[in-house]
């Protein structure tokens, strides 16, 4: 018999994938519609977390306790479909002149945008290996789950941070909440780090952080609607404000990977 | 000749946020000036009419630019550059000589008046005002030349490529506030941009302006 | 607003309120002075008031007349002077760069020009002080010169036009950077980010251009100062003891007179000296504070030479700022010129009536202009701002004809030197090279064009050679000062608008030093050796 708890954290990371999912899905199509869709393969990203999404929503209404091939593959498929993105916006960076300038950082292709892809095929993945896990004890990668994917949450939380980072720097961090994320995001990952290393202790200190961050990314959406907001023209320059300004669909993929941090954690406790 | 920016009209986006209220009325008034001379007496004012047919041809099947009328208007409210070549008089006075003696020169080659010239007539005479080789008395001095690059050629150009039937044609955006652009990189469009007509891509183009929005 | 009356005796009333008087009537309020500015121009509200039009925006331009003479007389009006609150900044390319250090001592170090009685390293200090009220875009790491602070704003996105830069000039291998601009990157107060829309030399409708009437003039009227706009200055007045005691203007139709113990003339290269030699005293028979016999002397233009050229692709360059990237190679590099002094180049942006305009003076019209502007959106281009050396045979004076007002209008006179052309050559030669390497085809050169006014009223440590001391302060007159781009000695090859208001900034810190040790009203007696 499946253990609730593992379903439960199962679901947990279904969650985080889809919400992953669709912050990639409105932001490659946002990003990608100014891009003008100039090489075919930039709809992949749009159809591999449209599929993603829609695998979650199958999934959480699914209670079985194994894994869904199709799933799965829809899963495998966003991690490739991520980690190729990533390779072609660095080649893309390369061969425009200037190459790895920090115009070309700041305003062509992101290159860590596709990684929150990547993180939506991985986070997707744990959730169908989670449901064939045993109630004891479960191990995943070679460690403990809730540590691997602590680990794992931990390494996603820094690369946001850095994308975070690299955009905020390119906004000249002219509000102050701008610093949030990028201070936040390593702290809460530190935390969870120092959690998966220190077994056994109570992690308030990491929960903390990691719930700061979940609502950062709910927080982030309204700041940056007022970014719109403030352009020029408003929303009702929404053409170009929509794609020039801060970005809206960014911010979620904070929440999603603490929400997928605290179901790590509640991994644990309800290992213990 | 083929336009090279099909359906295109930078006047479509005049109810888009492209264009703000000042844009808007600034723009209302230059597309409704007066149709003839205020200022010009006649003969000038079809000599000035000849000329700008001359340095701004503009095909008779296209909505006209009157380059003419807004120019006579320009002298009318003696609207000047914050500048003068020192050979040349002040701006009325220059048109007023350079014309006059444009057309003396046309009597005094062709025994008409330069606005009864045919096209190629009117073509020379302009090219040799460029070389500064009409020299009549008329002129009193002024040098054709000059009065050529820093009045003829200044002037009307300005006003033909101030109006929005000239921005068609060249795939101008046009006024931009509060839209400003969003791809700034080569052979990239925003949506409210002109399409331009690749050779065999015309319909694709013409397909394009319907996103001009 | 707070406002003064005429026989208030106000510290300073200065003439200008662009770059130079803009700034300095910002500091020395700031600083607790009584200071009212005046203005020919008027007050524009750029979000109610500027349309995106290059035609209607003509209003921003000084447009009375001047004339022009010379061997290459001037076009000016547009690209070089400004009536407004605000000035020129109002349309000028918000290019902001600073000087070379040894340009300030250019005689003793580069063999050229005159030395500045100015020292780079403090010159660097106002520099950084501007860039951070302006808040300066700029690239994170600025390849030429010292060490300097980071811009306050990252740099903005390139276009198309700044990346064909960036090609030739990775192509002949030399360094390129994004150009550091006076428009905001990212929401700043009042002001949105730069939308790109590109009519920034008609003036900015979106208040993301950091001008003068953005910045400098909403913090003096805060600080107490009066701007009085549509008051054209006519004269200033020089008491009995040769000292100025106020200035005559004509605001509504109305002949006033301002009483104030200091005046400052920051009216730009032309009406600088126009004005003090309308001021003209049977005591000071040349003009006020013109011993010397330099006032108006030693006009300097910036050479604004371009090459331009087609590419297979779009372009588009009217989208965002003008000059979004730039080569300062030849400021900094001696080696290989066959003249003195140096340029920078840019990437350009000319809208319809400006391009138009670059055909004509290439011989264009009729049919062959037509089909020539079919190319606009692929033409590319670029444009130097080049350094001309001083000559006192080029300079502004006083004509017969009459202004409006009654009142004889400039002459401005102006030709190239050989060293000029020189140097005009060079940047052709090597910017057609440039463009070549980046793919351009079809490459001509446009060789008449000018840019930025200087010089008319230098600056210098000697009162033979100079019109004022360091300090921007008459050598005859101690309570009449000139603050603008006239004081500079030599103009080097960047966009003077930093320089102008690194200088007011630092006249500002003088006057108020000079105030704090009793020697703002008379200069104190040289102790003999």
């Amino acid at each position: 018999m499946q253990a609730p708890g593992q379903l439960k954290a199962a679901h947990s990371f279904t969650r985080s994938s889809s919400l992953l999912a669709w912050s990639v899905l409105a932001d490659s199509a946002m990003e990608h519609y100014r891009g003008s869709f100039t090489n075919p393969a930039m709809t992949l990203p749009l159809a591999s977390s449209l599929c993603a999404l829609m695998a979650g929503i199958h999934s959480s209404g699914d209670s079985r306790p194994r894994r869904h091939v199709v799933r799965h593959a829809i899963y495998w498929s966003a991690a490739g479909i991520g980690i190729a993105g990533t390779a072609f916006h660095c080649y893309n960076i390369g061969k425009r002149p200037g190459g790895w300038c920090w115009n070309n950082l700041f305003y062509a292709a992101p290159i860590g945008a596709p990684m929150a892809l990547l993180l939506s095929g991985v986070f997707g993945d744990v959730a169908e290996r989670m449901r064939e896990k045993p109630a004891v004890q479960p191990r995943l990668l070679g460690l403990p789950a809730w540590q691997s994917t602590a680990l794992l949450c931990a390494a996603g939380l820094l690369g946001t941070a850095g994308e975070v980072g690299l955009l905020h720097l390119r906004g000249s961090f002219q509000h102050r909440a701008m610093y949030a994320p990028v201070l936040l995001a390593p702290a809460a990952a530190t935390l969870l780090i120092h959690a998966a290393a220190v077994r056994r202790k109570p992690h308030w200190a990491a929960r903390i952080a990691l719930l700061a961050a979940q609502w950062l990314g709910v927080i982030g959406v309204l700041f940056h609607a007022r970014g719109v907001a403030r352009s020029q023209g408003g929303w009702r320059n929404w053409s170009q404000n929509l794609l020039s300004g801060p970005p809206l669909p960014a911010p979620p993929s904070l929440t999603a990977l603490a929400m997928a941090g605290i179901a790590a954690l509640r991994l644990e406790k309800a290992e213990s | 000749m083929k336009a090279r920016y099909p359906g295109y009209n930078v006047l479509d986006k005049r109810g888009t946020v492209s264009w703000d209220d000042v844009t808007r009325e600034v723009i209302k008034q230059r597309m409704a000036p007066p149709s003839e001379s205020r200022f010009l007496d006649p003969l000038a004012w079809q000599t000035l009419q000849a000329v700008c047919e001359s340095v701004m041809p503009q095909s008779p099947e296209a909505a006209q630019i009157p380059v003419a009328a807004m120019l006579d208007e320009r002298l009318r409210t003696n609207a000047g550059d914050g500048y003068r070549d020192m050979r040349l008089p002040p701006l009325r006075q220059a048109w007023r000589i350079g014309l006059a003696a444009l057309n003396e020169e046309s009597i005094a080659t062709f025994r008409q008046p330069y606005y009864s010239l045919a096209a190629p007539q009117r073509h020379l005479l302009l090219e040799r005002m460029q070389r500064g080789e009409l020299v009549h008395p008329a002129w009193h001095g002024l040098p054709s030349d000059i009065f050529f690059s820093n009045r003829v050629l200044k002037d009307i150009c300005a006003i033909y490529y101030s109006h929005p039937y000239a921005w068609n044609q060249i795939g101008f955006g046009g006024p931009a506030n509060p839209r400003g652009y969003v791809r700034m990189y080569f052979d990239r469009r925003d949506p409210w941009e002109a399409a331009e007509a690749k050779p065999g891509h015309e319909v694709r183009a013409r397909r394009g302006k319907h996103r001009v929005r | 607003m707070r406002e003064f009356e005429h026989d208030d005796d106000v510290d300073f009333a200065i003439v200008g309120t662009g770059a130079g008087g803009g700034t300095l009537a910002c500091r020395l309020s700031e600083l607790g002075f009584r200071v009212v500015a005046f203005d020919a121009g008027a007050w524009w509200r750029p979000l109610e008031e500027f349309a995106s039009d290059e035609s209607h925006q003509k209003k921003l331009f000084w447009t009375d007349e001047r004339l022009c003479d010379g061997e290459t007389p001037l076009v000016l009006g547009t690209n070089n002077s400004g009536k407004a609150i605000g000035g020129s900044t109002v349309h000028f390319a918000m290019v902001s760069l600073r000087f070379r250090p040894e340009w300030f001592k250019s005689r003793s170090l580069l063999g050229y020009g005159a030395d500045w009685p100015l020292d780079w390293r403090e010159m660097w200090h106002y520099y950084t002080q501007v860039e951070q009220a302006l808040k300066i875009s700029g690239p994170l790491k600025y390849p030429w010169g010292p060490k300097r602070p980071r811009y306050p704003y990252r740099e903005h996105e390139l276009n198309a036009a700044a990346w064909v830069l960036a090609r030739g000039a990775e192509a002949l291998g030399i360094d390129w950077t994004s150009t550091p601009l006076a428009t905001v990157s990212a929401p700043r107060g009042h002001s949105p980010p730069c939308v790109y829309r590109g009519f920034c030399v008609s003036g900015c409708a979106t208040n993301a251009k950091q001008s003068a009437l953005v910045t400098w003039i909403p913090r003096a009227v805060a600080a107490g100062a009066e701007i009085r706009d549509l008051a054209m200055v006519t004269r200033i007045a020089v008491g009995n003891n040769d000292r100025v005691t106020g200035l005559e203007y004509i605001r509504e139709g109305q002949r006033q007179f301002q009483r104030a113990r200091h005046v400052v003339v920051a009216g730009y290269a032309i009406e600088t000296p126009r004005l003090l030699l309308l001021s003209a005293t049977s005591r000071f028979p040349d003009g006020l504070g013109n011993s010397s016999g330099l006032l108006g002397k030693n006009l300097m233009v910036q050479s604004n030479q371009a090459v331009w050229g087609v590419m297979p692709e779009e372009i588009r360059a009217y989208k965002g700022p003008p000059s979004l990237a730039i080569t300062e190679h030849w400021n900094y590099t001696d080696i290989g010129k066959d003249f003195f002094g140096g340029y920078s180049y840019m990437s350009q942006g000319p809208l319809p009536i400006v391009w138009a305009g670059a055909l004509n003076r290439r011989g264009l019209w009729g049919q062959a202009l037509l089909d020539e502007m079919q190319h606009y959106n692929h033409q590319v281009g670029l444009k130097i701002v080049g350094e001309t050396l001083p000559q006192e045979r080029n300079r502004v004076t006083l004509a017969d004809e009459k202004d409006a007002n009654g009142l004889p209008i400039a002459r401005v006179t102006y030709s190239f030197c050989d060293n000029d052309k020189r140097l005009i050559r060079h940047a052709l030669d090597f910017m057609g090279r440039a463009l070549d390497a980046a793919g351009v085809g079809d490459i001509w050169e446009e060789t008449n064009d000018t840019c930025h006014l200087n010089g008319t009223a230098r600056m210098g440590d000697d009162p033979r050679c100079s019109v004022v001391d360091g300090d921007c302060r008459s050598w005859d007159i101690p309570n009449l000062w000139i603050c603008d781009g006239s004081v500079f000695p030599t103009v080097g090859g960047v966009n003077p608008s930093l320089t102008i208001q690194a200088i007011a900034l630092r006249t500002a810190d003088r006057i108020a030093a000079l105030a704090g040790r009793g020697e703002l009203d008379r200069r104190p007696q040289k102790k003999m050796s």
